[in-house]
């Protein structure tokens, strides 16, 4: 080759004439080398452009704090109640007002809201590792454990929901913990199948032939190469998880099936407030189901830009 | 620049760029070419090198995203800047277009027959059982057996080379005056390259039709094009008669390009293929100067190479190249370079 | 093409006995239909009675069996709570939900195809950031909140606020004594807009979702390429196979509604198979619970069999495999 001024001639890239002969411009919006990125720091720069989940993911931590902080933050202590007060509108005194036994509406909707965020997260992390670890099995073990986790799914997916686990609270009981368990009884199935498939491509994969061949272990092939190639579907599904967990359990408090007194969801709130629809007390009906609103929405909105930023064949929002 | 008369198609100082993250990404920077009447046009370049995207342009078909400047005449009526209203007359009727991947080309949902109708239908009012036949002879003109069957079948009923055909057919429904062919034959085996390229070639021969044939593949464009546009980094490098480009290109890029060529009319040398170094430049953050600078074995660095932007220089009759170097490669052919490698 | 529909309906069949046996184990498991005669103080030996007339000692695979047998024969036992044919109550319920679901179908259909259409081809236009703003206040409200807010809104406030003799929309019921069109639709409003609003939410989301996807493939590209006009590229190739997969999802939808209007009916008062399912399971009446939850099964195993031959009837590539 011709020497140019004296500089080196630089090895030639492995791409050679391979270069001119597969696929031609189809994708030449990323074609002619953009400057690649580690996915992380993609993930970052999509999330944050994403502000709508930014501000979700603020709401969210917000409404974690003041309801767990409820004993700091809430205007009344838990049990406090004005029996001569009676029911009476928002005010400067109880910004959203107090109920028939005169407790203040406000307090109680934060310590409503932990028992509603408290189920929605544990179901959101109990389905999950329920999931994972469920799928990764099938997706090992294949065969008969495989085909029998995909029969079961099937046949939660024929039942009605709402209606298998109104029956099973009536009859395991009604506690929060019992609700918990319950509601990711019904909530591992997704998760598990997103595992189980990319267990299935990974597993043909030579380097886990090659880990195997070194020793490793199934649960570590697990943790070291599937786990991080599904983190984007899990973590997304984890957090809609939530909303759906709260709003399924607000659904059944609202039928009587959620939560019993003295311990109070906001969907046994709404359940409350349900008889003073037309009254001059319909005030106490607003408050909790604005509370499920903006939780939802503000999961939702994470959810979805989590899935964004996850997904780098999505477009920007 | 060549031919006589009035060109049927002129691309001027064509300049396509999509937005994106890190800036604009230039597709097509600066492309002029015309295409004249009964003429083959073959237009190489890799990956990237806005091939597809001057194509699409052509038609109004790019996105809404792209920023489109330049001037693309038609018979000497500007198409660029014009409401898709007044390019559907044009589209399918005066200027065809066969994409290369079929498959995702045709509707899976229609009947290939029906998809061919349509073609003739939203441009002429004609009888349905005058247009049954139309279809039928068309699929029959494409080589494809057994027509009047095949036209009541989905396109996934088809076998890749048959469903290229069947783009044909439909490219052809109403006798365009330029056909733009992109990557015809990209997407086929060696056998079926062969069938498709062997349509394109009755289609020049049978009728009046100009082909703007796109490729990456230098022996495609060997075959069938009379004249030859090399676009390297969205921009024409070189324009010349099929074969003086062959023969002697005036090009650094062309050069490699052919030195690159598997040649099968003479013993394999030893060792591997000549290889272009480097990498296609970035369209985001073009190179200074000469796009090509960077890979180019003529460069004079720094200046002018890796400074100015070549102009075109003619350096022959309907031969020109975009190169400060044009002097110092004359005389060198694909074997030199080929031949001197370390 | 009739071998595969024979084959999904084949499939089915096991998944419905399976699911109705767990049913009806976990039903039993949880009901004993001897609990009314302890209540009332009857005496051991009456209620061991009732059990051998009940079959409750035999092993619970042969208690199954002989339910399935009768239950596919049409006797599907009478009513712990109302002393009445099971399959006589179910389907006077079916028939008031089926009402509730043809109309919230119809409207949410027509609602989200159209607003998923517009949306894809008007993306990011304020109209789309506003439906999809909509959307997703659609997804996130609670049905049952809803609900209540829109009787206190559209019900009883306006006949407060107008001093009305009558609501303008009722919301007790699907009928009032006195009948008639207008009155029926006075009573329908409310639960098809609760229902409507969620409904809506999703389908047209994913309208848009599939109708954005197709819009940018390749073969709308060449039908543009061949200069077929604006309308008939959206609506004869982009809506046309943008409708594939939004109808099978809607099927799968409205076989989940059969048993899936608890709250809603529940709010409203409609007397169907929600209602049914809520009163029989305040009442503890397992013989109604059994056989509502395999009707309930059955519906949503038909619809997805029914989402699979509309996929296979409207994309001829599914049809040979």
């Amino acid at each position: 080759m011709r020497p140019r001024d004296g500089t080196p001639i630089p090895e030639p890239e492995p791409i050679g004439p391979s270069h001119l002969l597969p696929p031609a411009d189809v994708g030449f919006a990323t074609a002619g080398g953009v400057t690649s990125r580690s996915p992380w720091e993609l993930f970052r720069r999509r999330f944050r452009r994403h502000r709508l989940a930014l501000v979700s993911l603020g709401v969210l931590i917000g409404l974690c704090i003041v309801c767990f902080g409820a004993p700091f933050f809430a205007p009344y202590a838990r049990d406090h109640q004005d029996l001569t007060l009676g029911a009476v509108g928002p005010s400067w005194h109880h910004w959203f007002g107090t109920d028939e036994l005169g407790r203040d509406e406000l307090t109680r909707l934060l310590y409503a809201g932990q028992i509603s965020l408290e189920i929605g997260l544990a179901v959101a992390a109990l389905s999950t590792l329920v999931g994972v670890v469920i799928g990764a099995i099938a997706g090992f073990v294949g065969k008969a454990t495989d085909q029998m986790l995909m029969r079961v799914t099937d046949l939660f997916l024929v039942l009605p929901a709402l209606a298998v686990l109104a029956l099973a609270l009536e009859k395991f009981g009604h506690d929060s913990f019992t609700i918990i368990w319950v509601l990711a009884a019904l909530f591992w199935m997704y998760v598990a199948r997103v595992v189980r498939a990319q267990v299935l491509v990974i597993r043909e994969q030579e380097f886990v032939e090659a880990a195997r061949a070194s020793g490793a272990t199934g649960p570590w092939i697990v943790v070291r190469h599937v786990l991080p190639n599904c983190v984007g579907p899990i973590v997304v599904n984890a957090t809609l998880a939530v909303a759906a967990a709260i709003v399924a359990e607000s659904s059944l408090s609202f039928l009587g099936f959620g939560v019993q007194l003295p311990a109070t969801s906001w969907g046994r709130m709404i359940s409350d407030a349900e008889g003073y629809v037309g009254t001059s007390h319909a005030y106490l009906l607003y408050f909790p189901g604005l509370a499920i609103l903006l939780t939802v929405l503000a999961v939702n909105f994470l959810g979805d830009g989590l899935r964004d930023a996850f997904d780098p064949t999505s477009e920007p929002a | 620049m060549s031919g006589g008369g009035a060109p049927l198609l002129t691309i001027e100082d064509l300049h396509v760029d999509f937005p994106t993250d890190d800036g604009p990404l230039h597709a097509v920077d600066g492309l002029s070419v015309d295409i004249h009447d009964n003429e083959v046009l073959g237009i190489v370049g890799e990956s990237g090198s806005g091939k597809t995207v001057a194509a699409l342009a052509i038609l109004g078909l790019l996105p809404k995203r792209a920023r489109i400047q330049g001037s693309v005449r038609w018979r000497g009526t500007e198409l660029l800047g014009r409401p898709e209203r007044d390019l559907e007359p044009l589209r399918g009727e005066e200027i065809a277009i066969v994409f290369q991947d079929a498959l995702a080309a045709l509707n899976p949902v229609m009947t290939v027959g029906r998809q061919i109708a349509e073609a003739i239908q939203v441009h002429h009012r004609i009888e349905t059982a005058e247009r049954a036949r139309r279809v039928v002879a068309l699929l029959d003109l494409v080589g494809i057996p057994d027509p009047t069957t095949r036209a009541d079948q989905y396109p996934h009923e088809f076998s890749g080379g048959m469903r290229q055909r069947a783009m044909l057919a439909m490219a052809l429904a109403n006798d365009p005056a330029l056909l733009i062919a992109d990557e015809p034959t990209t997407a086929l085996d060696v056998t079926l390259q062969a069938q498709v390229l062997d349509v394109l070639e009755r289609i020049r021969d049978r009728t009046g039709t100009s082909i703007l044939l796109i490729t990456h593949d230098l022996g495609v464009v060997a075959g069938l094009a009379e004249r030859v546009l090399v676009l390297y980094a969205g921009r024409a490098v070189e324009e010349a008669p099929v074969d003086e480009l062959f023969a002697a290109p005036r090009h650094p890029y062309t050069l490699g390009l052919l030195a690159s060529l598997p040649r099968l009319d003479r013993p394999p040398r030893q060792g591997p293929r000549f290889r272009i170094p480097g990498q296609p430049p970035s369209l985001v953050r073009r190179p200074a100067g000469c796009a090509f600078h960077p890979r180019c074995a003529f460069a004079a660095l720094p200046t002018p190479c890796a400074t100015e932007r070549p102009d075109d220089v003619d350096v022959g009759p309907n031969h020109r190249a975009a190169c400060h170097r044009v002097d110092a490669l004359a005389g060198i052919t694909p074997d030199d370079l080929a031949a001197e490698r370390p | 093409m009739l071998s595969y529909v024979g084959r999904r309906v084949l499939y089915s069949i096991p998944v419905i006995l399976v699911a109705s046996f767990l049913t009806f184990a976990f039903v039993r498991a949880t009901f004993d239909p001897t609990a009314k005669l302890r209540q009332s103080r009857t005496a051991a030996s009456a209620i061991r009675e009732e059990r051998q007339h009940l079959g409750l000692n035999e092993p619970l695979v042969e208690q199954y069996g002989t339910w399935l047998g009768r239950f596919v024969r049409g006797d599907w036992g009478t009513s712990e709570r109302t002393h009445e044919a099971v399959s006589a109550q179910i389907g006077r319920a079916l028939w008031n939900t089926t009402q509730l679901i043809v109309w919230s179908v119809l409207l949410s259909a027509m609602a989200a195809v159209a607003i998923g259409v517009y949306s894809a081809l008007r993306q990011y236009s304020v109209l789309d950031y506003t439906f999809t703003g909509l959307s997703f206040l659609g997804l996130a409200l609670p049905a049952f909140w809803f609900g209540l807010i829109a009787i206190e809104f559209l019900a009883v406030g306006p006949k407060q606020w107008f001093h009305l003799s009558q609501p303008p929309l009722f919301f007790v019921g699907l009928h009032s004594t006195s009948g008639g069109v207008v009155d029926y639709l006075r009573h329908l409003v409310l639960p098809v807009l609760t229902l409507t609003v969620g409904i809506v939410a999703g389908w047209s989301r994913f309208q848009r979702a599939s109708m954005l996807d197709i819009m940018s493939s390749d073969y709308i590209r060449t039908a543009r390429a061949k200069g077929v006009p604006r309308r008939r590229v959206v609506l004869r190739h982009g809506l046309r196979n943008a409708l594939v997969p939004l109808v099978t999802v809607m099927a799968l939808d409205i076989g989940a509604l059969f048993g899936g209007l608890i709250i809603t009916e529940k709010i409203f008062s409609v007397p169907g198979m929600g209602k049914l399912f809520f009163d029989s399971l305040l009442a503890g009446d397992a013989t109604t619970l059994t056989a509502w939850l395999v009707v309930t099964a059955a519906f949503i195993v038909a619809f997805n069999l029914l989402a699979d031959l509309a996929y296979s009837w409207l994309d001829p590539r599914v049809r040979v495999a």
